[in-house]
């Protein structure tokens, strides 16, 4: 399995460089030889370095805030339908707001640096994570809470086993999808009213016509989104492994 | 024998459909005590009201003590702890290889309720309602889901519980074999909206066998009873 994920990278990067050379403009698309030398420049400075260390403590406190916001909230919501029912017009709106109309806002308040990004990525991805969890929570089997009603189960124990047990698909699931995302929403983001960071070196690219190296940073990126992906299934998986359910 | 629970005037209302009136009954402690009656005649109801789920519409409960075990109809279990997590989900100084050794299922504490079948599960359940030495345990169609087989080894570890314990046991049903099997009073419920309509005192050992001729006979009056009833 793990030979035929590699063939199919080797595929898509011998496909790119057949693809360039038959379109011939380098301004479009550039070959992937001539992306790899702009990598190998860009890894040799130091501002790279830095903009890369940026953005993945950006991504990481957007992870954080998203998580430890979006998860109490989201089991609040669950717990409250009615608490629900009323902020889903706001979440709908958070949702629905283009990334870039945060901007005028995010820029005359928070100025130009790390806060606008962070801010702008977590209030996209926080309404996919409250609504996930409340799903859980309503999807939750009620005769086990019954069940720990009749056997006078402490709260914090029922919280703990049956609410965190049930609940642990859904936080899986944010984490995923907010992973996934959270390199999109800051790399744009960091593009549009950062000071440094890969966003920002993408920005300069632009400015200055430099295809290959739009196409090098892009490339980071991606394998950014993946290695942190596989790192959080090879997590879960030790998790799951090692110890099954959230009791003590 | 001195009355554990007492019960008088009970009624249940949901809404503008009375579900049970006018109970009045002693349970007596040490007891086994059956309910026999319908589906739906609100005998799960009333169980809930003695594990404190539910307030009554009318009457008292006086008495109900503070330990509870409670047999559920269907397992209950959770699905992502093992079978011992389980048991301590409910009690966490519970002896649990002590009490899985009871009902038959030792070395399965490790395993979680998806790798054990529906009997075993059933087990785990009432292994549960064990853990916290119960002075009033509850049984709420707790066999029905069984086949004959697992259903009657089920209730001897019942039975060898209550011998070494004599804790209160109150089940409810309408299985009238089982009902013959466990309990040592039946009271029949009958009516909408349901009320206590008799009893009978079971006078038979303990170990009981379900086709021996008394149990037969106490089956054939129950049955009588019943068509009896129906016709009127």
């Amino acid at each position: 399995m793990r030979n035929k994920a590699l063939l199919g990278g080797i595929g898509v990067l011998l496909g790119w460089e057949i693809v360039a050379r038959i379109l011939g403009i380098p301004l479009v698309l550039p070959s992937f030889l001539e992306t790899l030398k702009r990598l190998l420049d860009f890894i040799q400075e130091a501002s790279f370095w830095l903009a890369l260390a940026q953005s993945v403590g950006e991504v990481g406190l957007v992870l954080l805030l998203v998580l430890s916001i979006g998860i109490p909230l989201g089991v609040l919501f669950g717990m409250r339908p009615g608490v629900l029912a009323f902020c889903r017009p706001l979440l709908a709106i958070i949702q629905a707001v283009p990334v870039i109309s945060w901007l005028g806002v995010v820029v005359f308040s928070l100025g130009i640096g790390w806060r606008g990004p962070v801010f702008i990525s977590t209030l996209s991805l926080l309404p996919m994570a409250i609504l996930t969890t409340a799903s859980g929570v309503r999807s939750l089997d009620e005769t086990l809470l019954e069940m720990a009603r009749i056997y006078r189960v402490p709260r914090w124990r029922r919280m703990r086993v049956i609410y965190g047990g049930a609940l642990l698909p859904f936080t899986e699931a944010v984490i995923d999808v907010a992973l996934g995302n959270a390199w999109k929403v800051v790399l744009v983001t960091e593009y549009l009213c950062g000071d440094a960071g890969l966003g920002v070196l993408i920005a300069w690219a632009r400015q200055g016509v430099d295809t290959p190296g739009i196409y090098a940073l892009s490339a980071v990126a991606v394998c950014l989104g993946i290695a942190s992906e596989r790192i959080f299934r090879n997590f879960r998986r030790a998790f799951r492994g090692g110890k099954k359910t959230c009791l003590s | 024998m001195p009355f554990l629970i007492r019960i008088v005037d009970l009624g249940i209302r949901f809404g503008d459909h009375q579900v049970l009136q006018g109970w009045n009954m002693d349970i007596r402690r040490g007891e086994r005590l059956v309910l026999l009656g319908q589906s739906g005649c609100g005998k799960t109801t009333f169980l809930k009201i003695l594990s404190g789920l539910r307030k009554p519409s009318e009457g008292s409960v006086a008495g109900v003590p503070s330990r509870v075990g409670f047999v559920f109809q269907e397992p209950r279990l959770i699905p992502w702890a093992t079978v011992g997590k389980n048991l301590r989900f409910a009690n966490p100084s519970c002896p649990v290889e002590d009490l899985l050794a009871r009902v038959h299922l030792s070395g399965w504490a490790h395993s979680y309720p998806r790798e054990l079948s529906g009997g075993m599960q059933q087990r785990v359940n009432l292994a549960r309602a064990l853990g916290v030495e119960p002075e009033l345990l509850l049984l709420d169609e707790a066999f029905g889901s069984l086949d004959l087989r697992h259903k009657f080894s089920i209730m001897e570890d019942l039975l060898e519980f209550w011998k070494r314990r004599n804790c209160t046991v109150l089940m409810v049903t309408h299985d009238i074999t089982e009902a013959l099997f466990l309990g040592d009073r039946i009271l029949f419920l009958e009516g909408t909206p349901s009320r206590i309509d008799g009893e009978i005192k079971v006078e038979l050992p303990p170990d009981r066998s379900p086709w021996s001729p008394e149990f037969l006979e106490y089956r054939g009056a129950i049955i009588r009873r019943f068509l009896e009833t129906s016709k009127e």
